[in-house]
């Protein structure tokens, strides 16, 4: 379904340039979920903006459904592929509201039948009609990911691109959209790549899942090697070790990033 | 027993809005000895204003009663403008989540440390500036000359966080309130950061009210835990004790992480009890 081959993503030049990916390639099969782990700074945002077109592809190759994708992306490119971002409370027009929010991707693709397809989307994230006119400020953290949810899914694409999609909200009310996320998945046969600093969150989600540092791939393993705790990368490890919570006694396994 | 060090009795905290009255805490009590205590809860179940309460933080319109609310004998609230502000910052001290915004950004992290210094004690400015720099050292900096004169953009956020930590003990304070001191931070730096403020804590014997969302981090971290839903403490439990927990919220809240060990699908979610906040 996605295929990205030696991804390299570099922001300016000269004595101002970063190499924000460099050279990261995978595979990602239709209908799986696959995982991009890593702390901040580590790339994996920007591979999923490169991926859609927010971020430059400097080189290498991204490949959705065998054909390499053009750039600037085309609307074919959209109705493919769609993007969940990380603050639902900044993702969202403050002033549109939930039905407008989510008529306008159906506009601009010359959708018919809006009405239909708005409260079929409302349905299928687990809210009622009753929230199609409301703004952003009326809704919880969780029913704004929802809608922002929704608004991906509006136009039935086959990928869905998760950034961070749960990073900011209550544990409870994460647990309720990771759920949601799953079974929309084995409804709509979607293919997901979800990029997330937590372990446990993308081990639950994904199968298979790349743990990026400083712009490079450092370990391509699955979700079932990780929780039987066979990493064989040492960051992997130090990762997983610090997804555990705070340990006292241990000798301080993790090598300092900072300082 | 020994008085304790912090007493608080029936805490609430009302702000009274166009809108009507919203009361964030609603009858908080726990004391509080040399031990490091940890405050669960989910957004607006009242953590933050419990800790900014006893600091006589709490933003205006709000309004703080309690029965009492008392710091080593010391009436917090009947308390003048003029003995808070020595305690505040010199007995005790707190940090905040994001070092980003609680630095100043146009000081040095060295003179941020010598003014919280000199703000309490009287000291010369030679002095100030040793101490700055063997805090900076105890927080485990790698070239404290060279961090004393960088300012706050130059450094990480892990950087910036333990910087924060030495400025709020370099007054070696008795109690110091954590208020989600490692939430915007990476889960490897934040765990450096958290067995620096462990080693320190325990080190000078000070008390620590530990602030977070996170139950699993506040469990492995404090001595005791009191969990807060809806401005209410729910449970108080021994944070080895947590999987025994008795009350529903917390066992909901315990439950719907996903985790590595096993994999539970779908997630339990939480039912929240309207009779909970009552």
């Amino acid at each position: 379904m996605l295929d990205i081959q030696n991804l390299q993503v570099v922001f300016g030049t000269g004595r101002l340039r970063v190499d924000a990916v460099k050279d990261v390639s995978f595979h990602v099969e239709p209908g799986a979920a696959y995982g991009l782990v890593g702390e901040s700074g580590s790339g994996k945002s920007t591979v999923l903006r490169a991926i859609c077109g927010l971020a430059p592809i400097t080189a290498g190759r991204v490949l959705v459904d065998g054909k390499e994708v053009t750039t600037p992306r085309g609307k074919a490119f959209y109705r493919t592929v769609q993007m969940v971002f990380q603050d639902p409370y900044a993702s969202l027009h403050p002033r549109h509201t939930v039905d407008r929010t989510l008529s306008e991707p159906l506009a601009i693709h010359g959708e018919k039948d809006a009405e239909a397809r708005i409260l079929q989307a409302l349905r299928e994230v687990g809210l009622g009609p009753s929230f199609r006119f409301r703004y952003p400020h009326q809704l919880s953290g969780g029913q704004r990911q929802r809608i922002a949810i929704a608004r991906a899914l509006i136009l039935r694409p086959k990928v869905l691109l998760l950034d961070e999609p749960t990073s900011a909200l209550d544990a409870s009310v994460q647990a309720e959209i990771l759920n949601l996320l799953d079974d929309l998945r084995r409804r709509l046969g979607l293919t997901y790549i979800l990029v997330s600093h937590d372990l446990a969150v993308v081990a639950h989600l994904c199968e298979r899942l790349l743990v990026m540092r400083h712009g490079e791939a450092v370990e391509e393993t699955t979700s079932t090697a990780l929780r039987s705790g066979a990493a064989s990368n040492e960051y992997t490890q130090s990762l997983i070790q610090a997804s555990q919570g705070f340990t006292r006694d241990a000798q301080q396994p993790v090598r300092s990033l900072a300082g | 027993m020994t008085k304790p060090l912090l007493d608080v009795d029936d805490l609430r905290v009302r702000f009274h809005l166009r809108t009507g009255t919203v009361e964030a805490v609603r009858g908080v009590s726990f004391q509080l000895g040399r031990e490091r205590l940890g405050i669960v809860g989910e957004s607006g179940s009242g953590k933050s204003q419990t800790g900014r309460a006893i600091l006589g933080l709490t933003p205006p319109p709000g309004e703080v009663t309690a029965k009492r609310l008392a710091f080593d004998g010391i009436d917090l609230l009947t308390a003048s403008k003029r003995t808070l502000r020595t305690l505040r910052g010199g007995r005790i001290s707190m940090v905040m989540q994001d070092p980003k915004y609680s630095l100043n950004p146009v000081m040095t992290i060295g003179e941020q440390i010598i003014e919280a210094y000199q703000a309490h004690a009287r000291a010369g400015r030679g002095e100030a500036r040793d101490k700055a720099l063997a805090m900076l050292e105890a927080v485990k900096m790698r070239d404290p000359a060279r961090v004393f004169s960088l300012y706050p953009h130059e450094v990480s956020g892990g950087m910036g966080q333990r910087a924060m930590i030495a400025m709020m003990l370099v007054t070696d304070p008795d109690l110091l309130i954590a208020d989600e001191p490692t939430s915007a931070l990476d889960v490897t730096v934040s765990m450096e950061v958290l067995r620096i403020l462990d080693e320190l804590v325990t080190e000078r014997g000070m008390g620590l009210i530990f602030i977070s969302h996170d139950l699993k981090l506040v469990s492995s971290f404090c001595d005791r835990v009191l969990v807060m839903y809806a401005g209410r403490v729910v449970e108080e439990l021994e944070a080895k004790n947590l999987r025994e927990a008795k009350h529903p919220y917390t066992q909901g809240l315990m439950r719907c992480l996903p985790t590595l060990k096993d994999d539970v699908r779908p997630l339990p979610t939480l039912n929240r009890d309207p009779a909970w906040a009552q």
